[in-house]
């Protein structure tokens, strides 16, 4: 089953008085469970895939289809919501509230919830990463890897189909890399489809498909 | 522990970070949760930004309530002056004197009001070999208007002299000694009561004698007093119909017009000094802007995971105008608690009654300084949070 699809997309930027063509009818279908590592060098696309999948970003052609719906014109609230209901983001650099503890920063995306914040979820999510003993720790008393994993739970609080990572091995040594990659691994066990850009050739090592890109085409 | 100490422990602890002692419930108050924590961050600003509407919130709270007690303070020195109508003959017309015909008929125009014909003079007044001038009013009735402090005042004055308060005591005068006024000896029948309003017709510094004792034939002066300004000035109006409508016989004085001007006058100065505070607390409101603006340019990329990960652009906006309001909430309760200190500061060294300071009106003051401390506070943190709300997470995240 497809978790999420993007058909004939092209991305179109106005900088500076001329256009630039960021990705040229990109098809791309990724499978439920599906680890797609996508890669290539810099200003080669991979960050304005990363941004539609995520629908975070509209394509100036083409689709976006999210479990079955098309999401391409969604509004402004419809993608948010679309956001917190199916997709978790893990971003390059943590992006952790240093004001919020460990577990709090992992109940984030679910604090405005009717629900309010999934506290008991977050501490499970905590203790699968190997955190459950840095649960009330500010994100300055943990190392990087730490911080990642607690970003990877972050991005498994509200049960989505769908995780996006943004080099999630970029800032840490080979070792923590590779553990970081085995959870990633783990979660596509339970169905949760998992895409992560990146430069390293350690992650395609872990993907079930990797997807080239350069100059906004598939290679 | 010295008090020193315990002051400086009590500095300390508002110095730990706010969730060491403040445990928003996350659950029910989202915004406030986040917003706690992100003040948090920065103390010493938010300190700061939080010190501005305190100040703006103590010049409004502490100008407006010293310009409502001196306003409160001379409407009680005012007192009842403003139901008062004084009637004196028209010296224009060439008429020295109110007679009788004309007092009839200012009594039927008067309505309920109590009508008191006066007839005035000087005179020496001497007691036990000394002696003080005053002024000696005749008067038939003066139960309706004064009161005794020692002795009684009589419902008609046939025979005997009421003396005033000052006078009294100038020449340690008691109920039941003879004086001489002019020459006439009378015994005193009643020291009057002080009278510390100012009034056309005050008693302190008089002698009233029975009416016919003084002067005459006719009257000198008419006091009309009333129980409201409305209804004093309807009695001037009928007075003007009854009396006035061939010939101007007497001229007619209504007090309320002073006490109007005089109040006109204290609310214009209560508006001159709450514009006054005001000002400061427009300053305070951009440094609330400017600390809000600061803060959100700092965590674009923290409020740009918080749309990403699926936080709606409005909890985005509450979280941040209730940093705004948190502020203000704090600044303007440390303004009200400075200002009712600067007033009890006020009272210690100030001759102002207590009751003055406790007029609910000044509680209004404080109120309504707080509500515009907290009112400006959200204003200004509304474009911020527009801002912040309105900024798409990719551009955000992008740099």
């Amino acid at each position: 089953m497809t978790a999420i699809e993007l058909r004939g997309v092209t991305k179109r930027y106005e900088t500076g008085g001329h256009t630039v063509e960021a990705l040229k009818g990109v098809d791309l279908a990724v499978d439920a469970g599906e680890f797609l590592s996508i890669i290539g060098p810099s200003g080669s696309g991979k960050s304005t895939m990363l941004n539609l999948l995520g629908l975070l970003d509209a394509p100036t052609e083409g689709e976006v289809w999210l479990d079955g719906i098309d999401a391409t014109r969604f509004s402004d609230s419809e993608a948010t919501t679309a956001r917190r209901e199916h997709i978790g983001f893990i971003f390059q650099d943590f992006y952790l509230i240093p004001t919020l503890t460990a577990l709090e920063n992992v109940t984030v995306p679910t604090v405005f919830s009717p629900g309010g914040p999934a506290r008991d979820r977050a501490a499970a999510l905590l203790e699968n990463v190997g955190l459950a003993d840095r649960l009330h720790h500010a994100p300055n008393e943990l190392s990087g890897g730490q911080k990642q994993r607690v970003a990877i739970a972050r991005s498994l609080i509200n049960e989505p189909n769908v995780v996006l990572a943004d080099e999630p091995t970029g800032n840490l040594d080979r070792e923590i890399g590779e553990r970081i990659l085995e959870t990633l691994r783990e979660i596509t066990g339970q169905g949760v489809t998992v895409i992560a850009v990146t430069h390293d050739e350690q992650v395609n090592e872990y993907a079930d498909r990797v997807f080239a890109l350069l100059d906004g085409v598939e290679q | 522990m010295s008090r020193g100490q315990r002051i400086l422990q009590r500095i300390r602890a508002f110095e730990l970070p706010i969730e060491r002692f403040v445990d928003i419930d996350a659950g029910r108050f989202p915004a406030v949760f986040m917003a706690t924590r992100n003040l948090s961050r920065s103390q010493l600003r938010s300190a700061l930004a939080c010190l501005g509407i305190c100040i703006g919130v103590l010049a409004i709270a502490s100008l407006g309530i010293f310009g409502n007690v001196l306003s409160l303070g001379a409407s009680d020195a005012l007192g009842d002056i403003g139901n008062q109508v004084i009637l004196t003959p028209n010296a224009d017309a060439g008429i020295e004197t109110i007679d009788d015909s004309t007092l009839t008929e200012i009594e039927r125009a008067a309505g309920d009001t109590t009508v008191v014909p006066l007839r005035t003079s000087g005179g020496l007044i001497e007691y036990a070999g000394s002696s003080t001038a005053a002024t000696i009013y005749g008067i038939a009735e003066p139960g309706g208007v004064y009161t005794a402090s020692e002795g009684r005042v009589p419902d008609r004055h046939r025979q005997g002299a009421l003396v005033g308060a000052s006078v009294a005591e100038e020449l340690d005068v008691r109920v039941g000694a003879t004086i001489t006024v002019d020459g006439d000896s009378y015994r005193v029948v009643a020291v009057l009561e002080e009278v510390e309003t100012f009034s056309p017709v005050s008693p302190n510094d008089a002698v009233m004698l029975p009416e016919d004792d003084v002067g005459g034939p006719g009257y000198d002066q008419v006091t009309i007093e009333a129980d409201s300004g409305a209804e004093a000035a309807a009695a001037a109006s009928a007075i003007d119909t009854a009396v006035n409508s061939r010939e101007e016989v007497v001229d007619i004085f209504e007090l309320s017009a002073i006490t109007d001007e005089i109040n006109d006058f204290f609310s214009l100065l209560n508006s001159f000094l709450i514009g006054l505070g005001g000002i400061s607390l427009v300053v305070a409101g951009v440094s609330i802007l400017n600390v809000m603006l600061m803060s959100t340019v700092e965590r674009r990329e923290e409020i740009g995971v918080l749309r990403a990960v699926g936080v709606e652009k409005r909890d985005v906006m509450r979280m941040i105008l209730v940093e705004a309001a948190l502020l203000g909430v704090i600044g303007a309760a440390g303004g009200v608690i400075a200002t009712i200190g600067i007033v009890a500061l006020l009272y210690l060294v100030a001759p102002i009654e207590l009751w003055i300071l406790l007029h609910p009106t000044n509680a209004a003051y404080l109120l309504l300084a707080f509500a515009i401390g907290v009112a400006i506070s959200v204003a200004s943190g509304l474009y911020p949070a527009r801002k912040a709300a309105n900024e798409r997470p990719v551009d955000a995240l992008r740099s």
